[in-house]
């Protein structure tokens, strides 16, 4: 049972995967996407990491893929499609890309990896602890410095969102010589009639 | 754990408090007195530098996720020095071009941020520290890369950056996803027990290795470094390439010869063919530059090849070689974008053939210039001829004669480009050289440092047993 569970997810995460990423609009990849993080999350369920796959749905399907659809909307027009790539590049990358999986599957098949016999799931209170203590083990210095990370990182966004006065550049724009010379001869030949129209009267 | 054992981590903690302390200040200073705010963070981490050479004790903390040592407080007491001289050299800039605009103190604070990831990368004991690390110190670069927003260049160097870094980033953690999986612990003491060199742990250490070596622009990776040097504010290409670059040299350094020297026959072959691959393309393509800041940038490319020559080693002289020289380094290119800076913050010219008959007009900064390039291509009375001279003893001494010989060849072929530009600002008389002028106090400091620096590193040789000294704590 667990085994048709596990497939049945694989297919519809590499299926949603690869429509994600060849499709041409914006949109429709975020939502693709979300199918392979909600996957993800079914995994996780699937292997007893119950805290992990909630925050899997809650933190990526549910606020990030938001953030990027906000964004999406934001920059581009929902009706915008990608540009699609030289068939010859499309074919070259797809080459490299299945020679790269073929690597990494090969070695990863390959390994003999130890099983673990723990099959007891990690509770909540497990891992609050685990977040706060200083021991080995403990994850309280990442977690710190994490914050400081996203300090600045915001600092870092609100300095590019805030924007600059423009500098004027002492620069002339480019002088177009032939346009100026046409207007002074218009306006010279302009003033000769006029002489000559009063010289008449 | 007791709260005295803190202060092993005073670094950060005063420098994580510098941040705070700036913050706060922007908040409560007047809009029209923004420009003491620049004196201010100058002041404060003048103070931290001089506070980080105090002795430190040896250990660690929080299981081990944290350690410190003589070599890693020495190198972070560097790190300073050269941040606080990279300040000093771009207080005009600020002062001049970005207070205007409302932005300044956000220079301190993405600096001081990414400074002090530098530091958590440097002393990290796991890999989680060691992948936030390089985080906090990539990330604000970005954003200070886009600093002069309202320039185009300097926002397409932003968007390079970042993107390329993320991507570094990702594959090196995908690494260590797999040299996690397969020796069950992310603490370093733990790895280097059980790292054994099974086809996964090589994939893994490759990947692992890849991002790193984007962050020292060795060749494959190495084609972000030009375009970003050139868009980004002088002070950031500075920064890139002399602060971050040293940093990561010397994390490359440490983890290559304590938690991936079980490995060693397999990282010995790569690096022996990545400094090749590097010396020749960064030198290659350095001769036809005519834009100083791409110049300096291909120039650092080939510095990073030399280093990589003292890690093929991996013995203690290897260890003092490569510490020595990235901080010879450091000040000598420290000194070189000091003055690209002055000259570009007072003229806005960055070209080479602006710098034609700059002797004429400016002697006492062509005479730093000169000094900086005579360091960075190794000619005798400067420090960089020891540096090199070391390297290559140390590669000699294992035998990799071939390796040394090509070296030498590359060193000549920087000797030429460097030439170049010594050509151009002492022979040349040029058409309309850059006017005489006067820089601010703060410039004159930031390039008396970095001289002082390159003199006495070379002149003093104290300075180098003491690091040899150290080096023996990863042995």
């Amino acid at each position: 049972m667990e085994k048709v569970i596990f497939y049945l997810l694989a297919i519809i995460m590499v299926a949603s995967a690869i429509a994600s990423v060849s499709s041409r609009r914006m949109l429709r990849s975020v939502v693709y996407l979300l199918f392979v993080l909600i996957g993800a999350a079914g995994l996780y369920f699937l292997m007893d990491y119950n805290f992990l796959a909630a925050i899997q749905l809650t933190v990526y399907a549910g606020g990030i893929v938001v953030l990027i659809i906000f964004s999406v909307l934001l920059i581009q027009h929902i009706e915008m499609e990608l540009e699609i790539a030289k068939s010859s590049r499309r074919w070259f990358s797809a080459l490299l890309c299945l020679m790269g999986l073929s690597i990494f599957l090969g070695t990863i098949y390959s390994h003999p990896f130890a099983v673990a016999e723990t099959t007891s799931t990690t509770t909540v209170a497990e891992i609050g602890r685990a977040l706060l203590s200083f021991e080995k083990g403990g994850f309280i210095l990442p977690f710190e410095v994490i914050s400081i990370l996203l300090l600045a990182a915001m600092i870092g966004a609100i300095t590019i969102a805030k924007g600059g006065k423009e500098i004027k550049q002492e620069v002339p724009e480019s002088l177009d010589i032939d346009k100026i010379l046409q207007d002074a001869k218009q306006q010279a030949e302009e003033k000769v009639m006029e002489l000559e129209s009063s010289t008449k009267n | 754990m007791e709260l005295n054992s803190f202060l092993l981590m005073r670094h950060e903690i005063l420098l994580f408090s510098i941040i705070l302390l700036l913050l706060i200040a922007e908040l409560f200073l007047p809009r029209n007195k923004k420009s003491s705010m620049i004196h201010l963070a100058l002041v404060f981490f003048g103070i931290h530098t001089a506070v980080g050479f105090l002795p430190l004790a040896e250990g660690s903390l929080f299981g081990g996720m944290f350690r410190s040592n003589e070599m890693i407080h020495f190198f972070k007491g560097v790190l300073n020095i050269g941040v606080f001289t990279l300040l000093l050299q771009s207080a005009q800039w600020l002062e001049k071009n970005m207070l205007k605009q409302d932005r300044g103190t956000e220079f301190f604070l993405l600096l001081f941020a990414s400074l002090l990831g530098m530091y958590f990368m440097i002393s990290a004991g796991d890999f989680l520290m060691f992948y936030i690390g390089l985080e906090l110190s990539t990330l604000p670069v970005a954003a200070l890369a886009a600093f002069e927003i309202m320039k185009r260049e300097s926002g397409e160097a932003a968007v390079k950056f970042i993107l390329s870094a993320a991507l570094a980033s990702g594959v090196s953690l995908f690494g260590i996803s797999m040299l996690y999986a397969t020796n069950g612990s992310i603490y370093f003491e733990d790895i280097m027990s059980t790292l054994t060199a099974t086809n996964l742990t090589l994939l893994g250490f490759i990947l692992f290795f890849a991002g790193l070596a984007f962050k020292i622009s060795l060749v494959p990776f190495h084609f972000w470094t030009a375009d970003v040097y050139q868009g980004a504010p002088i002070s950031i290409a500075s920064y890139l390439s002399v602060i971050s670059k040293g940093a990561a040299a010397f994390i490359l350094m440490i983890l290559l010869f304590t938690v991936l020297k079980p490995l060693m026959h397999v990282w010995e072959p790569l690096l022996y063919i990545l400094a090749l691959a590097t010396m020749f393309t960064g030198n290659l393509f350095a001769l036809r530059q005519q834009n100083m800041k791409r110049f300096l940038a291909y120039s650092s490319i080939a510095q990073a090849g030399f280093i990589l020559l003292g890690l093929v080693t991996g013995t203690q002289l290897g260890t003092a070689t490569v510490v020595y020289f990235v901080t010879i380094y450091i000040f000598s290119n420290l000194a070189a974008f000091g003055v690209v800076q002055a000259i570009s913050s007072q003229t806005g010219k960055e070209n080479m053939k602006d710098y034609e008959g700059l002797y004429r007009t400016n002697p006492k900064l062509s005479l730093v210039m000169m000094l900086a390039l005579f360091s960075l291509a190794g000619i005798p009375p400067v420090a960089g001829f020891f540096g090199k001279f070391f390297l290559f003893t140390a590669a000699a001494s294992k035998g990799y004669y071939l390796l040394v010989f090509l070296a030498v060849v590359n060193v000549t072929i920087s000797l030429y480009y460097y030439l170049l530009v010594i050509r151009a600002m002492f022979l040349r008389k040029g058409e309309n050289p850059i006017p005489f002028f006067k820089s601010k106090i703060y410039m004159k400091l930031g390039l008396f440092i970095a001289v002082m620096g390159m003199l006495a590193l070379g002149l003093y040789s104290p300075l180098y047993d003491y690091i040899y000294e150290l080096s023996a704590a990863f042995n």
